[in-house]
């Protein structure tokens, strides 16, 4: 029972070997060649397989990839939470890549056992996408690529910390739901963001990623801005949501703001553009004026 | 059939209202962040975060919490008489599962609707408890059918129908949950789960004068409840007709339910338990049986929602995990001293 996989692994290795086609095993992506039929069990894979320049090399997305355009075309093969084998399997993928939490760790298994290539990626971090760009590139054998995004993002990253660099903290509240209101808390990439954008997640010591958080504590805590990232189509209903409790700075300073955007709610190489849209959400001071006047405005704020 | 015993009646239910309203004051007070009373009271009509978090934060959600909480304990006494089992409770009647899907429906193709009230001077409340409520009505109706025979309500059928719809329900719901987005199907778990989280007085109170008409006619009815638990031919005998009563408690107990969990959600185990803890403690006269679960109910709920709020601050538990992680413990020692008791002797 445990040698089957192997053999499967080395039946493949040697008709790889015959027909000159690198179908690598799962220990030695790397060393074999590279990948070039991969399928990709989230969105946001999806989204840095294209960014990597390497969209052409997917068989196969979740019925959830919708960008780039050019993946809604791909062959899916199911739910970003529950994807089918079969459908998988009949891809004939050297790679599949997913997100640790997000894949059964048993379906992986079972993948592994029919012979697939399964690389899960962490990305509940900022500092985890970043290294799962140049993860995905070294398997897709061009690491260069990797690099090259990695530095993008870093430089977005950097060109916003330095716009709000100088300006005090707003604090921040994210939520993707106001009924029942469930927010961003610590250990989630989204906080890092917040963070990186000038802002201070009123939940960030929450060991949560999302809690459900009562009105109270938002109270208490009196966030400056209040931001709705859910998926909700009415972009006045959060406004209307707080409109009682105008203790609340954000609310009094109507700074309750919707931005859905899977920009900033996928933990892919969008973030950067997000990060600049959440930035000019939290310090739209800062974003005001010309590059010419760079930081002068917002540093008193 | 027992003389009431009004000296009994008097002292419990005095007591469990002196309990009932200290629960509520402390409850109000308590909370995962601390508030200055007196800075919260010298500004009730301003809007200070100490008198928000006092007068909207919390004294909603706690007058919801004891109306919820009564009005679970009522339905669970009364469908356990009228069904003749000791396991019927409110999440069992098919209702429930009804309100959910009608809530889920909501969330899903309506989240942020809001019905103006008087024009919006009364305020705005949401679509979503409408929504659920519409489904707790359309379920009822369904089970209502589903156990009519020849005019009699057949609680065998009452049962099995309203497990079996609750079961269905589960399945469509869990389909939709995942049809939806990620995001969104987080939000759904959450609602499933059951929140006392409100902040509008109007839904309060609309729940409150609804529960309360509702626990008023099931009281008036407690001595035909007495009797119909001696079996139907002898409350027949007695003078009670068992098909009109049990149909009209049927739909009486539904629609008070399908309303409690079109704005609170599945608050499990309070419907369940309190009647019976309540039954072990004082006997199982409805007369005054009914009072007091409603007022224990109350209590309980108030302080498993306020324990909900602080155990894990800033989090909030789903208050139905602190009903089961308290109650079940409690309910089973109960139990347990009861059946060493009674066999004892």
């Amino acid at each position: 029972m445990i040698r089957r996989p192997r053999l499967f692994a080395l039946y493949f290795r040697l008709i790889g070997l015959f027909f000159f086609i690198a179908l690598p095993s799962s220990s030695d992506a790397a060393s074999v060649g590279f990948s070039r039929r991969i399928v990709s069990l989230a969105p946001s894979l999806t989204e840095t397989v294209f960014a990597l320049g390497f969209g052409d090399r997917l068989v196969g997305v979740t019925n959830h990839c919708d960008y780039p355009a050019e993946a809604k075309n791909l062959p899916k093969v199911g739910d970003f939470m529950s994807p089918s084998l079969e459908v998988i399997a009949a891809q004939r993928p050297d790679l599949v890549i997913g997100v640790v939490g997000a894949i059964d760790p048993a379906k992986a298994r079972e993948m592994e056992r029919l012979g697939l290539n399964v690389a899960l990626l962490s990305l509940s971090t900022v500092s985890e996408i970043l290294s799962s760009f140049k993860r995905i590139a070294a398997l897709l054998g061009d690491a260069e690529a990797g690099e090259r995004l990695v530095r993008k993002l870093t430089l977005q990253f950097d060109k916003v910390t330095n716009r709000v660099a100088h300006t005090p903290r707003r604090s921040t509240l994210m939520v993707v739901g106001l009924r029942p209101l469930v927010a961003v808390g610590g250990k989630n990439f989204l906080d890092e963001l917040i963070t990186l954008a000038g802002g201070a997640n009123i939940a960030r010591n929450a060991p949560q990623p999302w809690l459900n958080l009562p009105d109270e504590y938002v109270v208490a805590k009196a966030p400056q801005i209040i931001i709705e990232a859910g998926m909700g189509s009415d972009t006045a209903a959060p406004a209307r949501h707080w409109s009682d409790l105008k203790s609340i700075p954000a609310v009094k300073e109507r700074r309750v703001y919707t931005y859905n955007s899977d920009k900033i709610l996928r933990p892919g190489p969008r973030i950067g553009d997000g990060l600049e849209e959440l930035a000019r959400l939290i310090h739209p001071e800062c974003f005001d004026r010309a590059d010419s006047a760079k930081g002068t405005r917002c540093e008193g704020a | 059939m027992k003389v009431l015993d009004r000296k009994k009646m008097i002292l419990v239910n005095s007591a469990l209202l002196i309990l009932l309203v200290l629960s509520a004051a402390a409850c109000t007070l308590l909370g995962p962040v601390r508030i200055d009373l007196s800075e919260a009271l010298k500004n009730i009509f301003s809007s200070t975060a100490d008198a928000e978090i006092l007068l909207r934060a919390r004294l909603p959600r706690v007058l919801l919490g004891i109306a919820i909480g009564g009005g679970m304990a009522v339905c669970g006494v009364v469908l356990q008489a009228l069904l003749a089992n000791p396991l019927a409770c409110p999440q069992m009647l098919g209702v429930s599962g009804g309100a959910s899907l009608g809530g889920i429906l909501g969330l899903i193709f309506f989240p942020n609707w809001l019905l103006p009230l008087a024009g919006g001077r009364l305020g705005e409340i949401s679509w979503i408890p409408l929504a659920a409520f519409l489904g707790a009505l359309f379920s009822m109706v369904l089970v209502y059918r589903f156990s009519l025979f020849h005019g009699r309500l057949h609680p065998y059928h009452i049962l099995l129908s309203g497990v079996i719809l609750n079961s269905f329900i589960a399945a469509v719901i869990m389909f939709l949950n995942s049809i939806v987005d990620f995001y969104q199907a987080q939000g759904l778990l959450f609602w499933l789960m059951g929140s006392l989280s409100t902040r509008a007085y109007v839904t309060v109170g609309f729940i409150w004068f609804y529960i309360l008409l509702g626990f008023l006619w099931l009281w008036s009815k407690g001595l035909a409840l007495n009797l119909i638990t001696l079996g139907e031919d002898a409350a027949m005998h007695l003078g009670v007709e068992p098909g009109a009563l049990q149909r009209q408690i049927f739909i009486a107990s539904s629609l008070m339910i399908g309303a409690m969990v079109s704005v609170s959600g599945m608050i499990g185990f309070v419907g369940l338990m309190v009647p019976h803890v309540m039954r072990l403690l004082i006997g199982s006269d409805h007369r005054l049986l009914l009072p007091a679960s409603f007022l224990a109910g109350g209590i309980f709920l108030c302080w498993a929602d306020t324990l909900a709020r602080v155990l894990l601050a800033p989090a909030e538990l789903p208050v139905g995990i602190v009903t089961a992680f308290f109650g079940g413990p409690f309910f089973l020692f109960l139990l347990y001293r009861e059946g060493r008791r009674s066999l004892a002797l």
